[in-house]
């Protein structure tokens, strides 16, 4: 219904009134002519629809009825453009618009990326750049199938990609692959000794698997061997096991860490100049009428993608926010130099003795030249068991 | 075999091998008829049509030809009554 109503809106039509006669002898003049006429009223203002273009033919079938014809209204798109079609630049405005509208539809306008978890998107769009993929280029110079292959070597970790082309707009749609865990190697089927990993004095000892060859007081150097694979049994006969054992020995260890005392540091000062440029179909367009500020600034960026109903508009806004900052030349004291040496050897700790029970621990400072040293002397408790494994042909 | 005498109208033969008019009511709103000759009479109370040699006449409240071609028409409105004259 709506078509229909559209296409009469199109090609244009009367609407007209039947004076005098016989009206339904009109009707059957029409109907026996091959007119279409719709919206018929009978009675005293009897009359009905054309189209406009076929008005004339309605003149000889009134006259064989005997009655007159009188137009009330025009509608429809012919009608509506009467008075502009003579105007001959709105004509080519039309005209320059439906062709600047087909050489737009001829490109790739915003390209989206999907799926990507690991993958960054910025990295990905990075290497369609380079491939010739960006927003402007020409539909018929992306071929999704090779686009596909070349993402794929490009990222190997892409398990599944498919470039979706939609209009004006490329959709890249990927899954990234997972990783099988890995698989524990099975160290009890392995043969292997336990070591020491440091030199110190055991405090205690549990050993699930293998024959002790130290006993706890002794002292232990790096690398002694504390419990052997081979085991003997009530018999007198030897076998080979995966020993294990828990070893905890007192040893002591020293941290050191240097600190800087002369040093640059920067403060910003406050001041912020933004600039801002709309991006429309990759040309910029700048919004604020600023020049890039002199002097010492830090610079950070904001690029904002416009959508509608879910899909990017080739147009975004770029937004640039510079702060200014100044560099000072500053001299520790020594109480700062230490407390910041403090945080260095903390974070040390967390790194290198995780599973390391600090029993004491010692401290001393020296600075020398521009610097201090600050060193660490502790003594701890820990597990000394580390697996070695023999191997056997 | 027909033999046409000399005096037989071409158009008296013609009548029996018409199609039969059709009618299909849809509730008392839609009448459509198929095999209509022409309108008689049409106003918003009452249309009377031809259907060859019967005339039917429909009468109701704010009747309306919708369309109208040469051997058919729908008709709508609010239908009363439907009558056959022979």
């Amino acid at each position: 219904m709506i078509s229909l109503r559209l296409t009469r809106w199109l090609l244009g039509y009367v609407r007209f009134s039947v004076v005098g006669g016989s009206p339904e002898k009109f009707l059957n003049n029409c109907a026996k002519a091959g007119i279409n006429l719709w919206d018929m009223k009978g009675g005293a203002g009897s009359g009905g629809c054309v189209a406009a273009q076929r008005y004339r033919e309605l003149r000889h079938c009134a006259k064989n009825a005997k009655c007159k014809l009188k137009l009330k209204e025009k509608h429809g798109f012919p009608f509506a453009t009467k008075g502009i079609r003579k105007r001959k630049g709105i004509l080519a405005g039309a005209v320059v618009f439906w062709i600047v509208i087909y050489i737009l539809s001829m490109h790739f306008w915003s390209i989206e990326i999907n799926g990507n978890t690991t993958i960054k998107t910025e990295e990905m769009l990075a290497k369609l750049s380079n491939m010739g993929v960006k927003p402007g280029v020409l539909k018929s110079d992306v071929e999704p199938k090779i686009l596909q292959q070349k993402l794929m070597i490009e990222f190997p970790k892409i398990s599944w990609l498919t470039v979706n082309t939609k209009g004006c707009s490329a959709e890249i749609k990927l899954q990234e692959k997972v990783d099988p865990p890995e698989i524990e190697e099975q160290s009890s089927q392995s043969i292997c000794n336990i070591k020491a990993a440091q030199t110190g004095q055991i405090v205690s000892m549990e050993v699930y698997t293998g024959t002790p060859l130290v006993k706890k007081g002794d002292a232990v150097y790096q690398g002694q061997l504390l419990i052997s694979s081979v085991v003997e049994d009530n018999l007198g006969f030897s076998s080979l096991r995966h020993a294990s054992g828990k070893i905890i020995a007192s040893t002591s260890r020293t941290l050191e860490t240097e600190v800087e005392l002369n040093r640059k540091v920067t403060n910003l000062t406050g001041k912020v100049v933004t600039r801002k440029s709309l991006s429309l179909f990759g040309a910029r367009i700048p919004l604020t009428f600023r020049g890039k500020p002199q002097g010492d600034y830090k610079k950070e960026g904001m690029h904002t993608d416009l959508k509608l109903m879910n899909s990017v508009l080739p147009l975004s806004v770029y937004e640039e926010k510079w702060t200014e900052q100044k560099t000072e030349d500053i001299k520790l004291t020594r109480e700062q130099a230490i407390e910041e040496a403090k945080k260095q050897i903390q974070n040390m700790q967390k790194e290198q003795l995780k599973d390391v029970k600090i029993t004491e621990a010692k401290s001393t400072d020296k600075i020398t030249d521009s610097k201090l040293i600050y060193t660490v002397y502790m003594k701890c408790e820990e597990n000394i068991a580390q697996e070695s494994e023999i191997l056997i042909k | 075999m027909i033999i046409l005498d000399k005096g037989t109208k071409i158009r008296k033969l013609a009548v029996p091998m018409q199609m039969p008019s059709h009618m299909e009511i849809n509730g008392n709103h839609e009448v459509i008829v198929e095999g209509c000759t022409g309108v008689l009479q049409y106003d918003t109370e009452i249309v009377r049509i031809k259907m060859g040699r019967q005339i039917a006449c429909f009468k109701g409240r704010g009747l309306v030809i919708k369309c109208l071609t040469c051997d058919s028409l729908v008709v709508t409105g609010f239908l009363t009554g439907i009558e056959f004259c022979v």
